[in-house]
């Protein structure tokens, strides 16, 4: 007879088989017509620069992380917003207790730094407030009347 | 070894007969489109898209990239610049691929087919098209008809190569 | 605020020989500047108090086709000499007052200084002119195509005897 976990077992052999069959039985069907074209790295049309294979920045997992552990503390919460009634104040501590582990690893986090971005530093553009110089200006403005006179004779 | 649906039979039978049914139904039912929308028309495909007219329940759903898209609706005027793009687009979807030109800009150049110095005067100039859908926007109603043509042209598809 | 007139006293006195005629149309009062002292009259035009014209609302290229028309015989026109105008209209957000500028070019050699450094709007305003009409911005930054292809090469559009070239990357263009 088969155990609970030789149940779950006979899943992932059934899940495993599955999916060789599957890309096994459409590489089998399918038309497989490749071009250059085809093969390029999808980029919306435009020319692909540069490799596909770039480094990300180590935060995101930082962000992960985190994100992955505020999943699962919800996938805790929901039977334990549904039932905690019933265990009375020592159900209601054991949740209370958790949240406020979870807070203080949050606090933790914050407070060291980790949540910090390397934003990118913005430069607006400055546009020059240099006063006019009337002498030099109307000077420049002499030389180049020659060129407005041929312009106006066309 | 050449895949099943690379070979082309030269006489069918009642397995290839019904092997093609299979397979045209499959096809026709779940044509996913390339989320593609070059101008006005592409709100008019959006609205089809929408619940009131609702492109799921024909089994087209927009897709993000081309791997996994089997017809692209060019919905709109298709200047040259886009053009090269579309023909990558197009070539870097998985065979079998549809094309549905949308609205009067991707069929013939509609209102810039004289003084449209940027304008490519219709799409089948650079890639093939199953089925033109006039109409400048075409109404969503027209966008489905498009697709209901596409769906019989779908269905009449043949594994045996035709004999002249 | 100020009329258009008292504006271009203003500048006639500042620049007399670089600003050189006051059309007085009625609906749009026009000011003719030396393409090549343009930068000037709009610093002066933004930083002088009084005026303070900080916004450039447009910066459009015409092609006043005003040359001399030969008709070929494939039913095309041929244009030489005559001018190229860009016309700047300026708009002062503090005192709320406008102005329009013209600068014409000769057709042949379609060359006026970039206001890009007094405007930053003005960079793709003359890219724009640039791609469509074929005047170069002197002193512009990055003077490319900005609509039409990198790789366009048959010419300026929106000039009146632009020709349709026959193929574009093997791409049939007439119709």
């Amino acid at each position: 007879m088969l155990t609970e976990f030789g149940k779950i077992f006979v899943f992932i052999l059934l899940a495993a088989v599955f999916v060789v069959v599957a890309i096994f039985a459409s590489k089998l069907i399918r038309p497989a017509r490749p071009t250059k074209e085809k093969l390029l790295t999808y980029e919306c049309g435009e020319n692909p620069e540069g490799s596909p294979w770039i480094k990300f920045n180590i935060r995101f997992y930082v962000v992960a992380l985190i994100f992955l552990i505020f999943d699962v503390e919800v996938v805790l919460l929901f039977p334990w917003a549904l039932a905690y009634k019933d265990y009375g104040l020592s159900g209601f501590l054991v949740g209370a207790i958790f949240l406020l582990v979870l807070g203080l690893g949050m606090a933790y986090e914050w407070r060291k730094g980790d949540l910090e971005w390397a934003r990118p530093v913005i430069n607006p553009p400055v546009i020059k407030k240099q006063p006019y110089v009337k002498e030099v200006a109307s000077q420049i403005s002499a030389d180049d009347n020659q060129t407005v006179l041929q312009d106006q004779e066309i | 070894m050449k895949s099943l649906l690379d070979q082309e039979f030269t006489d069918g039978n009642i397995v290839i007969a019904k092997t093609e049914d299979l397979l045209n139904w499959a096809r026709l039912s779940s044509l996913w489109q390339l989320g593609f929308g070059l101008a006005c028309c592409a709100i008019e495909m959006m609205a089809t898209s929408a619940s009131h007219y609702d492109f799921d329940r024909f089994g087209v759903i927009p897709r993000p990239s081309p791997r996994q898209a089997d017809i692209i609706i060019i919905s709109g005027t298709v200047t040259l610049k886009m053009a090269t793009r579309i023909k990558r687009l197009f070539e870097q979807m998985p065979e079998p691929k549809y094309i549905i030109s949308m609205g009067s800009c991707s069929n013939c150049g509609g209102p810039y087919w004289q003084h449209g110095y940027h304008v490519l005067k219709g799409i089948d100039r650079v890639i093939p098209v199953d089925v033109y859908v006039p109409g400048c926007p075409p109404r969503p109603e027209a966008l489905l008809e498009g697709l209901l043509k596409l769906q019989e042209k779908v269905r009449n598809e043949s594994l045996v190569k035709k004999t002249l | 605020m100020k009329t258009r007139e008292e504006i271009f006293n203003i500048l006639k006195q500042e620049f007399p020989q670089d600003v050189l005629e006051f059309q007085n149309i009625p609906t749009e009062p026009i000011i003719t500047v030396n393409p090549l002292a343009i930068h000037r009259v709009c610093l002066f035009l933004r930083e002088t108090a009084g005026l303070e014209f900080d916004t450039l609302m447009c910066l459009s290229g015409v092609d006043d086709a005003n040359g001399e028309k030969t008709n070929d015989p494939d039913g095309s026109v041929t244009i030489k000499g005559g001018t190229l105008s860009v016309y700047y209209h300026l708009h002062s957000m503090k005192l709320d007052h406008k102005v329009t500028l013209r600068v014409s070019t000769p057709r042949e050699d379609p060359e006026a200084e970039s206001v890009e450094s007094i405007w930053k709007c003005a960079d793709w305003h003359e890219r724009e002119a640039y791609d469509m009409i074929g005047i170069i911005f002197l002193h512009h930054p990055d003077l490319r195509r900005i609509l039409m292809p990198y790789d366009w090469d048959a010419g300026y559009p929106l000039r009146k005897d632009y020709k349709n070239p026959e193929f574009y990357q093997g791409m049939k263009v007439p119709y």
